[in-house]
């Protein structure tokens, strides 16, 4: 069952403080975070955090489709390291 | 420069390693193949593929898949026997034969194995790893083995990739790097 409207997407306040503080500096730097729990928001595009996953921090660079989402599901705690075949990475 | 290239072996960059047999399918000869390509059913899309060794070379047609294996006829293998005793084995096509990549992008063989620099040129160590996990794509820079860190693979965070010198250059800043204190080429990073 989904989140009562009413309620809103849950974040935790620190994030936003730590978001807002990033935009304003103008800075591109990865926003280190440790709330896995909270949800993207729209005002979060464009913005590089890195999630902790326990271990480490992963870059989670966010893009309009990923909102709504939890910052946790971008950030797996357990790895598999697979072959690189012909798979490709894109620089943005 | 050029001895850091030597970070990635030359078999490494000649050939990509596209699957693995792991049994056989029926008695006429049919081999069940994990693909390790984007599209599992590319595995035979880039001509005939070599074995581990390098010596004998496969002719693939894919006929079908089960749940996490292709169904592969290979010529020149008739029987259950023969499609068995080439269980376990690696399946490479030539570097040569992928397709030309678009501006910016980047196979990630042809990344991992690169060393990693700072602006200032200081090493970080090699890449070790590319990941996607479905927020960009990600390097996974450190030593040789130990600790390693995830840089986001943006103009940003790398500035520089640079295949023909073998290195990529990081922005600390961008990358999330700054404030790690030990030196990663070491192995002795903070995150484990």
């Amino acid at each position: 069952m989904s989140r009562s409207v009413w309620k809103g997407p849950f974040v935790d306040g620190y994030l936003l403080k730590k978001a807002e503080a990033a935009r304003a500096s103008g800075r591109n730097e990865v926003i280190k975070i440790w709330s896995r729990r909270s949800t993207v928001l729209p005002q979060f595009v464009g913005l590089t955090f890195g999630v902790y996953n326990g271990r480490k921090f992963l870059p989670v660079l966010v893009t309009e489709e990923m909102i709504g989402h939890k910052f946790g599901e971008f950030s797996p705690t357990r790895t598999f390291h697979g072959h690189s075949g012909d798979k490709r990475a894109k620089r943005v | 420069m050029a001895a850091q290239k030597n970070h990635r072996n030359e078999a490494q960059a000649s050939r990509v390693c596209v699957g693995v047999v792991t049994g056989a399918h029926g008695v006429k000869g049919m081999l069940r193949v994990r693909s390790f390509t984007e599209n599992p059913v590319d595995l035979a899309a880039y001509g005939p593929v070599s074995y581990e060794e390098g010596g004998r070379v496969l002719d693939l047609v894919v006929e079908g898949s089960v749940k996490d294996a292709l169904l592969v006829r290979a010529a020149g293998v008739e029987d259950r026997d023969a499609a068995l005793a080439l269980k376990g084995t690696l399946l490479y096509v030539p570097r040569a034969a992928l397709p030309e990549t678009e501006e910016d992008e980047y196979y990630h063989g042809d990344l991992i194995g690169l060393a990693a620099e700072a602006m200032d040129g200081h090493s970080l160590g090699i890449v070790r790893g590319v990941h996607n996990f479905g927020a960009g794509d990600i390097l996974e820079i450190g030593a040789e083995s130990g600790a390693t860190v995830m840089v986001p693979f943006t103009q940003a965070a790398v500035p520089e990739v640079d295949l023909e010198g073998g290195r990529v250059t990081v922005d600390l800043t961008a990358g999330g790097l700054a404030e790690e204190g030990a030196d990663l080429s070491t192995g002795n990073g903070k995150h484990g």
